[in-house]
């Protein structure tokens, strides 16, 4: 009779549903599409750079000069920012993937300590990708008020990949957003 | 007709008596109903303190191109794009504290355990926020970085060294929005928290 009726004392020792299996396969796959994710934002930013030639006219009576520039990643803190967080997201879904797969069937603070890591991970990557998106955004379309110009007309390929790892990046944000609603929802089944 | 029940007595088959004598002891002594409260409360205050403070950060400084010649040069939050998504994110916070604040206090004079129930909407819920807010933090923390140090590479130059007060008002508000989502964060944990202790309790 305590078996049946108190599920949420024994845990998994006596119950392995086909429901609760379900859910277990979906948290760990979203985990793994997050992994994913998070880790190509990161290298797709971090091997982001351009260089290009800008011509300019120093004195209108000569042609024009053809100064090279470079644009790298490691320019724009905000890019730093974005890449770190994903490095980070990226290392603490593998950690919490071993750790989720060991623990199987067992304790349950471990569920509990991930998913409130997952919260904490979900803030980061989403004021990552704040940052980076409000920094793209003047790089894109400048800002007169402040005279700060647009720069992704010179470096189109560079503003292309940064938006690639942003949405990559906001994709991994997501991911962990619906590792917290699986928690929840498994957690809900149980009550 | 209680041979299933054998430890419960007979008239306990009619549950709403017995729970409603119950849940108010159940609550009594426990702390995470105030402090979800306490919380709310507070989040609304700094929300609205953000808001508030970078709705007033214009500042109007005459630049002088030759003597005798001055025009005004303003410095206001709709100038950046990431500066109004601040304001509407944190305004969205404010109000949602307030709902979510009413709605914590009703569910907690119910009797019924809805106030439990009420914690899964709020994990989701409050998750999601959390998002919004931290996206706006960032945005804002971000652009006003590149306006205090500016960025050589982009010849962006700095607007903090002529538009002090305007800066400080900016840090100010974007501090505020930092502990507005700490906040957020703090509710989650709360929730989850109180969510697995009623697990564990069956």
């Amino acid at each position: 009779m305590d078996m049946q009726y108190k599920e949420g004392i024994n845990g998994e020792v006596g119950i392995r549903s086909a429901g609760k299996g379900k859910v277990k396969r979906s948290d760990l796959f979203v985990r793994f599409l997050a992994l994913v994710l998070t880790l190509a934002a990161a290298v797709v930013l971090g091997a982001n750079n351009q260089s290009t030639t800008v011509s300019v006219k120093i004195v209108p009576s000569l042609p024009p000069v053809n100064l090279p520039v470079t644009a790298k990643w490691l320019y724009m803190s905000a890019f730093v920012y974005l890449v770190i967080a994903n490095a980070i997201a990226c290392f603490y879904a593998t950690m919490s993937l071993v750790v989720t797969l060991a623990a199987r069937g067992g304790k349950k603070n471990v569920t509990l300590i991930v998913t409130i890591l997952d919260i904490v991970m979900v803030a980061l990557l989403f004021s990552a990708m704040g940052a980076a998106g409000a920094v793209g955004l003047i790089g894109l379309k400048g800002n007169s008020h402040l005279q700060w110009g647009k720069v992704c007309n010179v470096f189109d390929k560079f503003c292309h990949q940064t938006a690639a790892a942003m949405i990559l990046s906001f994709n991994g944000s997501i991911c962990y957003l619906l590792l917290v609603v699986l928690a929840t929802i498994n957690v809900y089944k149980k009550f | 007709m209680a041979s299933h029940d054998t430890t419960t007595p007979p008239h306990a088959t009619i549950e709403k008596p017995l729970k409603s004598s119950q849940l108010p002891q159940q609550y009594k002594g426990s702390w995470g109903p105030a402090l979800d409260v306490a919380l709310r409360m507070f989040l609304f205050a700094t929300a609205i303190v953000a808001v508030i403070i970078m709705a007033a950060s214009k500042q109007t400084k005459l630049i002088s191109l030759f003597p005798g010649f001055a025009i005004p040069l303003e410095a206001k939050f709709t100038q950046s794009p990431a500066f109004i998504y601040a304001i509407a994110a944190l305004s969205v916070a404010c109000l949602y504290s307030i709902i979510t604040g009413v709605l914590s206090v009703f569910a907690l004079m119910k009797p019924g355990g809805s106030w439990t129930k009420l914690q899964f909407h709020f994990v989701i819920l409050d998750a999601l926020l959390l998002g919004i807010v931290a996206a706006a933090t960032g945005g804002a923390g971000g652009v006003a970085y590149i306006g205090l140090k500016g960025n050589s590479h982009t010849n962006w130059n700095k607007v903090c060294d002529k538009f002090g007060s305007f800066c400080s008002h900016l840090a100010g508000s974007i501090v505020l929005s930092l502990v507005s989502s700490i906040t957020l964060l703090l509710l989650v944990w709360l929730s989850v928290y109180v969510l697995s202790k009623k697990l564990a309790r069956g």
